[in-house]
């Protein structure tokens, strides 16, 4: 079973080395997407041990997991994880969402930080995460209890169904959405997410909250 | 009156530029004709306001000038809506030739 771990990053250079060993000593193939980094991130990813494709200009974090998944599927790849690039989420964790994709039973385990621990969560953050919980309820009628966690592990033939058109932040609702609509056997597994000054200062916005919704509704 | 003569002289400016860009091919025949359409419908109503009085007064509003308003705010709406498609278009086509690029190489490790 060849699994690929999949790392968007944008002027990441501080944190991606840390992340891609941390990945690698867990025995994982990393591939990161460089989004138009004007820092060091893509020479630091590659000096350890990963593999670095390069968008020329920013397209966004839609378009970089889209351009990584094509590179999968082209190389055969049986299973791949979304990972993230600030060192939120715990390398360690990988093999379970892979678990049950492994048993054949399900072909897409999202993580959930409201299932697992979830340390410094800033309070403005988790009032956005409760009110795309509700939008994705009303829009998709999956019943999750997160959502907009990029830490996801997909089998090759559930990647193989979807269509990703969201070049920016919305595509995390779109991939729920293609779940739901191509009915996607999925599950949820609790992962650890930490909240850091760094992430914090690198993540989602309130505001963007509104940028999501305008892509979703409006440019549609 | 004096502003009709500085805003039909103005207009005349863009139709001249008009010729010019379709002369060096830098926009299409359908592009020319909607906005040679445009302006020669502004010179008749800057021209002769009287005349949309009698179309307004048609379809049941009071002032000419109303009118102007509200089909010129119409015709902004639809211009901005054929914009932001285009841009859109543009942004999914950008994001497909850098992906292609990104690919490219990658290809046979």
């Amino acid at each position: 079973m060849k699994t690929l771990v999949l790392i968007p990053a944008k002027n990441e250079e501080k944190k991606i080395g840390t992340v891609v060993s941390q990945v690698k000593s867990e025995n994982f193939e990393v591939l990161v997407v460089d989004d138009g980094s004007t820092d060091s991130t893509a020479q630091t990813a590659e000096a350890n041990g990963a593999t670095v494709l390069i968008h020329a200009v920013n397209r966004g974090q839609g378009a970089s997991l889209k351009t990584g998944i094509d590179w999968a599927l082209e190389k055969d790849y049986d299973h791949v994880v979304f990972f993230d690039a600030d060192g939120q989420m715990r390398a360690d964790e990988i093999k379970n969402l892979l678990e049950p994709l492994m048993l054949d039973k399900y072909e897409v385990a999202l993580g959930s930080r409201f299932l697992g621990r979830t340390e410094n969560m800033p309070f403005s953050r988790l009032i956005t995460l409760k009110l795309a919980l509700l939008f994705t309820r009303l829009t998709t009628g999956l019943k999750l209890t997160d959502v907009h966690n990029g830490f996801q592990a997909w089998s090759r033939e559930a990647l193989g169904k979807i269509s990703l058109n969201q070049d920016r932040q919305a595509y995390a609702s779109e991939v729920l959405s293609e779940i739901a609509k191509k009915k996607l056997k999925f599950t949820e597994i609790p992962v650890t997410i930490t909240y850091t000054p760094y992430s914090k200062k690198k993540g989602q916005k309130l505001w963007n909250a509104f940028h999501i919704l305008w892509d979703l509704t409006i440019k549609r | 009156m004096i502003i009709q003569f500085i805003l039909i002289l103005l207009i005349l400016i863009f139709v001249f530029r008009l010729f010019l860009k379709f002369k060096n091919r830098e926009t299409d025949k359908k592009d020319f004709f909607l906005w040679l359409l445009i302006w020669i419908l502004a010179i008749a109503v800057i021209a002769y306001p009287q005349g949309t009085v009698l179309i307004a007064n048609k379809v049941g509003i009071g002032r000419g000038s109303d009118l102007i308003v509200y089909v010129s705010i119409i015709a902004i709406f639809f211009l901005l809506f054929r914009l932001l498609l285009r841009i859109e278009k543009m942004e999914k086509q950008i994001t497909k030739i850098v992906r292609k690029d990104a690919l490219k190489g990658k290809g046979d490790e």
